[in-house]
């Protein structure tokens, strides 16, 4: 039987036979702290170490990174630069899409928000990293879909959500981490 | 025979005495809490005291009493590597940079005041399972409480802490109030943990324990949304993994599960009012495997593991490593890694879970217990030949290569046209060449001053 189609029935028969399925899915939280996102919401991104490390060539940098987002739970992961960038902000955009079977912008419960904490685990992750390494790395209010349509990671759709290559509209693109990181980037965003 | 008592110590600052308890093997003992059943591996055969959470490896290394060296790797020690310093909250730069840190200082989520009603608690365990492997687990299970697995001691808060008090309810009453356990662990990748005693190692082994953090956290968001109550800290993992038929005890002291064998992260435990349908310890084999095999013992690079049989420690009967030797070895390591992960690494169980893997498995299990010992022998001569004795495959990840002798430094990344300096002034150093890892031969070092267990 086909992947796709055994998932089918899966998600089917998980909605059928489990009566809690839909609310946790679909079902807000009573209180926003049983969320594991919420968490997140004020963490500090100022520990940047002080002592810069010796890094490898941008393009080396950005396979690392790349394999990192992907060893930390993402899916596919995307580099932009943003050229149209004033000084002060950082210049380079890291995308992390995740595979998501309910979309969290409209499964609210705490299993529908499942791919946004794994994409927050990523992105944290690599975050971290990067500010470890002595750069900083933020996460930024940026669209993440038009920024990993632009990364190549897959399409817009009418409502301009990202229709990935490798999961079509199940794709959940994480928070944009922003970074001074010098990297090699997978395409440019000139705010056109 | 000492009265039962909730006071784990005297004195707090002490922790040097364990409350007396009689969670004897005797069923007639105990009518309210009959002996559990944990498997073929461990059996209760005697009296257990709860342990005290204070007399731990970790907690007694932050009070200073394994040693100086310890003690500062414990506490006083940056990791050198830029990701360790991201995953170990031990060996971080700051604790800001460390998921796991950031979410256990989050406040804590409240209990649903409108609880959910469960007609059937078998649909509950199914949901409950369901839930944790679409959060990520690669293994739930659940299991019935019994006091001998709590750990000694009251409870300071709702499932924070793992902190004894004085005061709080006893390991009885909490079993009461919270009859089931639920076990979630993450299976760390063998490709890349197979390069044990390296950063690489460390960087899956707690990559993997910083998924589970989350994935309980999670779990518990869900449990409260329901309108029950979740706690954690209290349970020893071990135990409850054993009664919830997550895996057996091996030789090694880990839990040997059945798809990944021991590299699996057991963190902690939920224990929980939840109604739940609780599951069975399973048989894999591994009481029949470990009593031959003993790759582990073999290749402890401390020898603390024991070729011996098993051993009666605190009532219960299994396979008792030496933690004082196991423990003590990170402190001299800590430039190269954290995690030692041989024991672990060389078990036959620990292989990738392709299909004649789980077909070896299988038969294992559905083979008659006096039958076994010779599919053991046939077992272990083919995991050797194919595995090898000690897993020494040169593994390259990002800019780590085990084929690189630890402390060289210098950038051996193919493509890489950065001008590392080393201190001899060179720039690049020559990827050496072939398929083999270098590790270091600190078994033959440790040889000389460590006795077999």
């Amino acid at each position: 039987m086909p992947v796709k189609l055994r998932g089918m029935l899966k998600r089917a028969g998980a909605a059928r036979t489990d009566p809690f399925w839909t609310d946790f899915i679909h079902t807000p939280p009573i209180d926003p702290r049983n969320l594991v996102t919420e968490a997140f919401k004020g963490a500090s991104e100022d520990a940047v170490n002080p002592v810069r490390a010796e890094i490898h060539s941008p393009n080396v940098m950005a396979q690392h990174i790349k394999e990192l987002g992907r060893f930390w739970g993402a899916d596919q992961v995307g580099i932009v630069r943003l050229t149209a960038t004033r000084e002060s902000e950082l210049p380079f955009g890291i995308l992390a899409v995740v595979k998501a079977e309910y979309d969290p912008r409209q499964a609210t419960g705490i299993g529908g928000q499942t791919p946004a904490m794994k994409g927050l685990f990523a992105t944290f992750c690599v975050a971290a990293y990067i500010r470890e390494l002595g750069y900083q790395a933020r996460r930024s209010g940026d669209n993440g879909d038009r920024l990993a349509a632009i990364a190549g990671l897959g399409a817009l759709d009418r409502e301009g959500h990202l229709v990935s290559r490798a999961f079509g509209r199940k794709a959940y693109v994480a928070e944009v981490i922003r970074t001074e990181l010098p990297l090699e980037p997978d395409g440019l965003d000139d705010g056109q | 025979m000492p009265a039962r008592s909730s006071v784990a110590s005297p004195n707090p600052t002490a922790g040097v005495t364990q409350p007396p308890a009689d969670y004897c093997c005797d069923p007639a003992a105990n009518a309210e809490f009959p002996p559990p059943d944990f498997g073929r591996t461990v059996r209760l055969v005697g009296t257990v005291a709860n342990v005290d959470p204070r007399e731990t490896p970790h907690p007694k290394n932050s009070r200073g009493e394994l040693g100086a060296p310890l003690f500062n790797y414990f506490k006083n020690t940056v990791a050198s590597d830029p990701i360790a310093r991201v995953i170990f909250p031990t060996h971080t730069r700051d604790w800001r940079n460390v998921f796991r840190m950031v979410l256990q200082r989050a406040p804590k989520g409240t209990s649903n005041p409108d609880q959910r009603a469960v007609a059937e608690p078998a649909q509950m365990s199914a949901h409950i399972k369901r839930a944790g492997r679409y959060f990520g687990a690669d293994v739930v299970g659940i299991g019935k409480a019994h006091p001998s697995m709590l750990y000694a001691g009251g409870l300071r808060d709702e499932g924070t802490s793992a902190a004894a008090e004085q005061d709080g309810p006893t390991p009885e009453e909490l079993c009461r109030r919270y009859p089931h356990v639920i076990v979630a662990a993450v299976a760390w990748d063998y490709a890349l943990g197979r390069a044990h005693r390296h950063h690489i190692g460390d960087a899956v082994y707690d990559s993997a324990l910083m998924q589970t953090v989350m994935i309980l956290a999670a779990l518990e968001g869900c449990i409260r949304e329901l309108g029950y109550t979740a706690v954690r800290g209290r349970v020893n993992p071990q135990a409850a993994a054993l009664a919830a038929g997550v895996g057996e005890l091996g030789r090694n002291g880990l839990i040997i599960s059945r798809d990944y064998g021991a590299r699996i992260q057991l963190n902690d435990v939920i224990l929980t009012d939840l109604p739940l349908q609780p599951d069975h310890p399973i048989d894999i084999g591994v009481e029949d495997f470990c009593r031959i095999c003993r790759k582990c013992a073999e290749t402890c690079p401390t020898n603390s593991i024991s070729f011996e049989g098993k051993q009666v420690y605190n009532g219960v009967e299994k396979y008792k490593i030496k933690w004082e030797t196991c423990y003590k070895l990170r402190a001299f390591t800590t430039d190269h890694w954290a995690a030692c992960l041989t024991c672990a690494t060389v078990c036959p169980f620990t292989k990738p879970n392709v299909w004649w893997r789980a077909l070896a498995v299988r038969t294992l299990s559905l083979t008659p217990i006096p039958f076994r010992p010779p599919l053991v022998r046939g077992l272990k001569w083919m995991d050797d030949r194919f595995y090898g004795r000690v897993p020494n495959k040169r593994v390259r990840w990002l800019s780590y290569d085990t084929g690189v002798k630890p402390g060289v430094k210098g950038c051996t990344v193919a493509g890489c046209t950065a001008q590392h300096g080393d201190e001899h002034g060179n720039g690049k150093v020559e990827a050496p060449r072939g398929d083999v890892g270098y590790y270091m031969p600190l078994k033959e070092n440790v040889n000389r001053f460590v006795k077999r267990a």
